[in-house]
């Protein structure tokens, strides 16, 4: 699928894996990263539906996954906002790199490499910024 | 998960040719389900069975708890595979004739949706493309107030436009009220990031069928898996 920009929000989606899970990665990196403001307002439930083809529910789920990690807020009436709180933000960054940090790690058991040989590889990796 | 929809040993034949076969399956209330399978998989002759229109020779079918009825067409908006509206109509006529015959039929949500998706209602009936009378239909059972929705093939041989505009009503019609939908269809691509449970039809039975999003995480997209199926 294309890529489509929502608000702030750059969402590509691959029908062959959880949507739900794909709207609240993108959502959850993009907070993490910076993209978009903290404070800042979602789109609403009915944009995103809209935009991305989605059933209505599966962004609900997403938003109530992004609440419950308290990354947003959602208030009666006025729709759903990014938290204010950049301590939030940067522990579930943390979390998040931590995740991909595991992901990582259980690539290379796999490959059967061990941690030192790892680390030098990570030593030489050309890291672009 | 409750059940909108339970058939129990459900079998249909149109004399020797056999179109449901012991069939048992139910469809979860609340959602959107599509109903998968190639022609002849028996999805229109489930649908007709839930409003009376074919007769199962044997089984059971049950709405909401209750054993079907023609009273529970009421709160059923049924979409037939080819249907046809009153060619000397126009737009605004056959959604104020709806409003007379259908329960539930709320006229200004009609007029809204008509406004959305681009038909005028001055237009006549019978000089509207298929995608236009396409349209019309889905109005005509988006439109209502009603439990349960049952669309039969509602993209087939129309215009990109005019699917994408349904796919967008449907997704209104989810957010403005909680309903059941059940879409059957054999081009699945189209709609497919629509459905939130999957039931695979063959032959009259049960193939397959699960939560979209769990048969996403096991096997792929619901395009691919159908593709595994019947190919």
């Amino acid at each position: 699928m294309d890529s489509i920009q929502v608000g702030n929000f750059k969402f590509q989606l691959d029908l062959s894996k959880p949507l739900y899970e794909q709207v609240l990665q993108h959502i959850r990196q993009a907070i993490a990263r910076g993209d978009v403001l903290l404070g800042t307002k979602l789109p609403s439930v009915r944009d995103l539906a809209q935009q991305l083809k989605l059933n209505p529910n599966t962004v609900m789920r997403a938003y109530q996954e992004l609440d419950r990690d308290h990354l947003t807020e959602t208030r009666r009436g006025q729709g759903t906002f990014i938290t204010s709180d950049s301590e939030t933000v940067e522990q579930v960054k943390k979390a998040l790199a931590r995740e991909a940090v595991i992901a990582f790690v259980s690539s290379m058991k796999n490959l059967g490499i061990n941690r030192s040989t790892t680390e030098s590889l990570l030593k030489e990796v050309t890291w672009h910024e | 998960m409750s059940s909108a929809l339970e058939f129990k040993h459900l079998s249909k034949s149109y004399g020797s040719k056999i179109a449901l076969n012991d069939l048992t399956v139910s469809f979860p209330a609340g959602q959107i389900t599509g109903l998968i399978g190639p022609n002849g998989a028996g999805k229109s002759t489930l649908l007709k069975a839930i409003v009376g229109l074919v007769k199962p020779q044997q089984g059971s079918i049950g709405i909401f708890g209750q054993r079907a009825h023609w009273k529970s067409n009421s709160e059923i908006a049924y979409l037939p595979d080819r249907a046809k509206w009153y060619k000397s109509h126009t737009i605004k006529q056959a959604l104020t004739y709806a409003l007379n015959i259908l329960p539930g039929f709320d006229l200004p949500r009609a007029l809204e949706m008509a406004n959305l998706m681009c038909l005028d209602l001055d237009v006549l009936v019978s000089t509207l493309s298929e995608g236009q009378e396409a349209r019309l239909h889905i109005i005509l059972c988006l439109a209502r107030r009603v439990k349960l929705v049952l669309l039969d093939e509602p993209f087939s041989g129309i215009d990109l436009l005019s699917r994408e505009t349904i796919i967008q009503l449907l997704i209104n019609s989810m957010l403005d009220q909680p309903q059941t939908i059940l879409i059957s269809s054999h081009e699945i691509h189209e709609a497919e990031s629509l459905f939130e449970h999957v039931v695979f039809l063959n032959k009259g039975q049960l193939v397959l069928e699960g939560n979209a999003e769990a048969l996403r995480q096991e096997k792929g997209s619901i395009e691919s898996i159908y593709r595994g199926l019947f190919r």
